[in-house]
């Protein structure tokens, strides 16, 4: 195990290089230092047993000057962990470690304030925490203050700030810094919605002006706008690095496979009550499904391209929905529907058999019908699914499903964020007006 | 991954060096730990920086009151002023010892979050209380001149007599700032052992009151030699009122070794401290 750090960053060198490194945490640490235990152990000559576990294993990671890296995983995956062993607060077990440069972490800001001392004071405090002299901090002082948005405030015991100036300080100071090196981890979940702007403005800016930016967020929509590169972890382990939207992808598709998985376990948990489909009176659970039963949907299948049931699409995908169904008498010219829901409520469309100009003259018996979306317009997100069958004027239902069947959306395809729907329109540049063409590059720059 | 440039595991020696640097690029955080540990200590309260110089004045009056009033001590001539001279030291080791040891974990926050030499920390906290004594000094000083003390020739020895006390100091504080990371009964433990050492150093008597030789399993022993060879403390509040009281030039071989003690425990502090500090983030 070694770590080597230096305060310069030196040329032709990665700021940062992980090779193999590994760092264990030890469970039940309170218990094996106790008179009791000690003693125990030394009559026995038993080692102490302790359980330990590895949040970083066999880590190996370049990241040279002006990388742009965003880490993403799910909680636990040893992102934390890794941030830590950056900014030297923890050691590795195992493997090698060097770093070059001077980092600034906003791992929690204003962390070190003294709540007794003036804003002021906290500046130079916090500023020297960073390991900078105070005549680095006196050339800062006004510009820090200045974007702190503090006013008067600034010579008034911290104690008496809201955590909303707070956080502004401790912001401040830290992007103030010129770190080689900035570690952001969620810090952008806090401060109100114009200084959270703000900061995402400063991120960008030190990325722009060649800075080199870690950053581990939930949010990947973030990762994808502001980084270059991006890291999955999971267990400890780098699961895949590369362009940001692949790394996305990759990461939604196993988020997806084991929703899938989940999802498959509780529906084999649960068939034995579900499939029951006693004769759907309004009796039945009153508001999630009513109708006459002349016809009755026993099953609905929301599946892929493959036909294989699902519950979870990206963006892009063919959504096949399968109704089946049972009359046990003749019922003539029925007409089949859905509905899609978005999770907030937004009722996003309504295609029947009568639209879709599929009529059918009548069932008898056992049958089944599909809708299929040859690819799904839907955006990321949680939806629900309603079906029914009523008679061709639609004055009787005979059965209705209402919003009985989840499903998930992932980013796929398309690109887009807002909203619930892509309407999958092109996008093409027209004419450029030729006396502009000079300034084309910055016209283009919107 | 391709590894660019191979990491070699850098030498121990070279590492030590390398930490010593990195101390001293983080002064100016000592420095403003210091201002700020003294700013915050005196917020709030109405005599503020006086109170440097009135606890030392209030505690050598109770100790007046009963070592010169209630149980008179007629070995020693001018007894506040000998007491002052071992009592202010005396304050200055203890309160450096005491309140540093809760510096590291006092701070678990910014271990926590922050990375830069641990051992900012106990020294902060140990030059904070060398600004007291300083400050404190000036009371002593002003005694001094009242009671028309015999100052030494060799009082220009006194600021190296102070740093060496500091190096003491922190050499001892270092370690137990450690361990009581680890161990949070060291605080506990500390509170009687002070105490003990308190009774054991010459402060409020001399040590020539002691028994000049006693008998260990039958063996002469020169008991005042060896009070100060095993107790620092004892050798440099002897050095100060050798300076301050009676006027004397001191015994330099004698001051050596405990230059020699002090650097020792200096040198094994931070070596214990740096040794351990980078398992303070997680233990925290």
């Amino acid at each position: 195990m070694s770590v080597e750090r230096n305060a310069k960053a030196l040329p032709g060198q990665p700021l940062i290089e992980l090779a193999n490194v590994s760092k264990r945490f030890m469970l039940a640490r309170e218990r094996r230092r106790s008179l009791q235990e000690i003693f125990i152990r030394l009559v026995t000559r038993q080692k102490a047993e302790r359980d330990s576990f590895w949040p970083l294993r066999h880590l190996s990671l370049t990241i040279n000057r002006g990388d742009c890296v965003g880490v993403i995983g799910p909680n636990g995956s040893g992102k934390s962990t890794l941030l830590k062993l950056i900014t030297g607060i923890l050691a590795p077990d195992e493997g090698h470690m060097l770093v070059n440069g001077r980092i600034s972490s906003l791992l929690e800001l204003g962390a070190g304030f003294h709540p007794d001392l003036t804003g002021r004071e906290n500046i130079y405090l916090n500023g020297s925490i960073y390991g900078l002299s105070r005549a680095q901090m006196d050339a800062r002082l006004d510009s820090i203050i200045d974007y702190a948005e503090l006013g008067d405030f600034i010579d008034t015991p911290i104690k008496h700030y809201s955590s909303g100036m707070y956080v502004r300080l401790g912001f401040a100071v830290a992007i103030h810094t010129d770190p080689d090196l900035l570690l952001v981890d969620e810090v952008l979940a806090v401060g109100d919605a114009n200084f959270q702007r703000k900061c995402l403005i400063s991120i960008q800016h030190f990325r722009d002006n060649g800075g080199t930016l870690f950053l581990v967020s939930h949010d990947l929509g973030t990762i994808q706008s502001i980084c270059k590169r991006a890291i999955w972890m999971d267990h400890g382990e780098v699961q895949a690095d590369g362009h940001p939207t692949d790394v996305v992808m990759a990461y939604y598709a196993r988020l997806a496979q084991q929703e899938e998985a989940k999802a498959q376990k509780s529906r084999q948990h649960g068939s034995d009550h579900a499939d029951g489909e006693s004769a759907p009176t309004a009796a039945d659970a009153p508001p999630r499904r009513w109708g006459t039963g002349e016809v009755r949907i026993t099953k609905v299948e929301l599946c892929d391209a493959q036909g294989e049931p699902r519950t979870n699409f990206h963006n892009g995908d063919t959504l096949l929905v399968r109704l089946s169904y049972t009359a046990p008498q003749r019922v003539e010219a029925p007409v089949f529907g859905l509905a899609i829901y978005h999770q907030n409520g937004t009722h996003i469309c309504g295609p029947n058999t009568k639209f879709g100009e599929t009529p059918i003259p009548v069932v008898h018996g056992d049958g089944a019908i599909t809708y299929c979306v040859p690819a799904l317009p839907l955006l990321e997100g949680s939806y629900t699914l309603s079906v029914a069958v009523v008679n061709f004027a639609n004055s009787e239902t005979f059965d209705y499903h209402d919003r009985l069947y989840d499903f998930q959306v992932y980013r796929g395809k398309s690109n887009e964020q807002y909203g619930l729907v892509t309407l999958n329109g092109m996008w093409e540049l027209a004419e450029i007006p030729a006396n502009l063409d000079q300034q084309q590059p910055t016209m283009l720059q919107v | 991954m391709n590894t660019a440039i191979p990491i070699q595991p850098k030498r121990p020696g070279s590492l030590f060096v390398h930490r010593l640097r990195e101390l001293v690029r983080y002064r100016e955080l000592v420095r403003n730990l210091v201002t700020s540990e003294l700013k915050a200590r005196y917020k709030n309260s109405v005599l503020g920086f006086v109170w440097s110089l009135l606890n030392p004045l209030g505690m050598m009056l109770v100790f007046t009151v009963v070592f010169g009033v209630l149980r008179p001590n007629h070995a020693v001539e001018k007894y506040p002023l000998f007491l002052l001279c071992g009592l202010l030291p005396w304050n200055f080791f203890s309160n450096g010892v005491m309140g540093s040891i809760n510096s590291v974990v006092g701070n678990a926050n910014l271990v926590k979050k922050v990375h830069f030499p641990r051992e900012v920390l106990p020294i902060a906290s140990v030059l904070a209380q060398l600004v007291n004594f300083l400050l404190a000094f000036i009371v002593l000083f002003v005694a001094l001149l009242i009671f028309r003390a015999q100052f030494s020739p060799w009082l220009w020895l006194l600021p190296f007599v102070i740093l060496i006390q500091t190096c003491f100091t922190l050499g001892i504080a270092l370690i137990l700032s450690t361990l009581n990371v680890f161990y949070r009964d060291v605080l506990m433990v500390m509170d009687v052992i002070m105490l003990a050492w308190f009774f054991l150093t010459p402060v409020f008597y001399d040590v020539d009151q002691w028994p000049k030789t006693g008998t260990l399993l039958g063996y002469p022993v020169d008991v005042q030699r060896w009070a100060y060879i095993l107790n620092p403390m004892a050798s440099l509040i002897n050095v100060y009122r050798d300076l301050l009281y009676k006027g004397y030039r001191t015994n330099l071989d004698f001051f050596l070794r405990t230059t020699i003690t002090a650097l020792i425990v200096l040198a094994l502090g931070y070596w214990f401290f740096t040794r351990y500090s980078d398992r303070f983030g997680e233990e925290l």
